[in-house]
């Protein structure tokens, strides 16, 4: 049974939903199953809500609990199926072929390569406005590896992005143009 | 007669893209590049940032769809009763 919500704490989720839904779907890349995680996230917030005390961060307790539902189900399909990274990046429909140029869908495209702890990381500090500290609290780590995450995340975007041909790093990249034979 | 001039304009980038390639020499040329700790440029890195961000926000400002109020309309009944 649900606790006695106030309405103000019922007012201060729906507030939330908008970054949840922001958050699930840079993180999942796909809209329809971020809706699904809000959905679920919202549910399980709901229900453990007595467990949330009131005055503390909502927004990182809500964006911890999609995180972690998030996550679980990745594992658990990855049992199933084996799940390379290339999975979330396969199901956008634009890969990055023209680093230059970059616009909006490359940009996707490019963030999607990342492996999932540094797109969640970097979006939690980079987008949803999360500090360091709240962040590695988000995603039960040391702040040390989130920051690593985040260097980690600009880097591989910025090689991906500016430098066009990952030259001096292939990995995960598009394989190198060959220049002369 | 125009024609196309208005589907001609393309975003900023794609037209800075080409003139960069044209007449400098690099990026920011002739500017020394200040690197942060993990050797990428504020600029590059203020790039990464403002596209994560832009991501984000189209998201978070779009109106709050009708099924997820209705969820928390249910479970706040549910609890009442």
């Amino acid at each position: 049974m649900p606790p006695n919500v106030s309405p103000g704490l019922r007012d201060s989720l729906v507030a939330q939903i908008g970054s949840l839904r922001a958050f699930a779907v840079s993180l999942c890349g796909d809209r329809e199953r971020a809706d699904d995680l809000v959905q679920e996230t919202l549910f399980k917030a709901w229900n453990h809500l007595d467990s949330f005390k009131e005055g503390t961060n909502l927004k990182a307790w809500l964006f911890t609990i999609l995180r972690n539902t998030y996550f679980s189900e990745r594992r658990k399909r990855k049992r199933e199926v084996e799940d390379t990274d290339g999975s979330y990046a396969a199901r956008l429909s634009s890969r990055p072929e023209q680093y230059g140029h970059m616009d909006m869908k490359d940009f996707q495209a490019a963030l999607a390569q990342l492996p999932d702890d540094q797109r969640e990381a970097l979006i939690l500090v980079g987008a949803a406005g999360f500090s360091y500290e709240e962040a590695a609290e988000i995603s039960d780590c040391a702040v040390g590896t989130i920051k690593s995450r985040v260097n980690r995340a600009r880097t591989r975007l910025g090689q991906m992005l500016e430098l066009g041909e990952p030259e001096d790093d292939a990995t995960g990249g598009p394989p190198p143009a060959v220049k002369s034979a | 007669m125009k024609r196309d001039d208005k589907k001609k304009a393309p975003r900023g980038m794609t037209v800075d893209a080409r003139k960069s390639a044209d007449g400098q020499a690099g990026p920011r040329a002739g500017k020394p590049e200040h690197e942060s700790d993990d050797g990428m440029s504020p600029a590059l890195q203020a790039h990464i940032g403002r596209h994560i961000r832009a991501i984000f926000d189209e998201v978070a400002q779009e109106p709050v769809p009708d099924h997820l109020l209705q969820l928390l309309k249910d479970l706040d009944q549910s609890g009442e009763k």
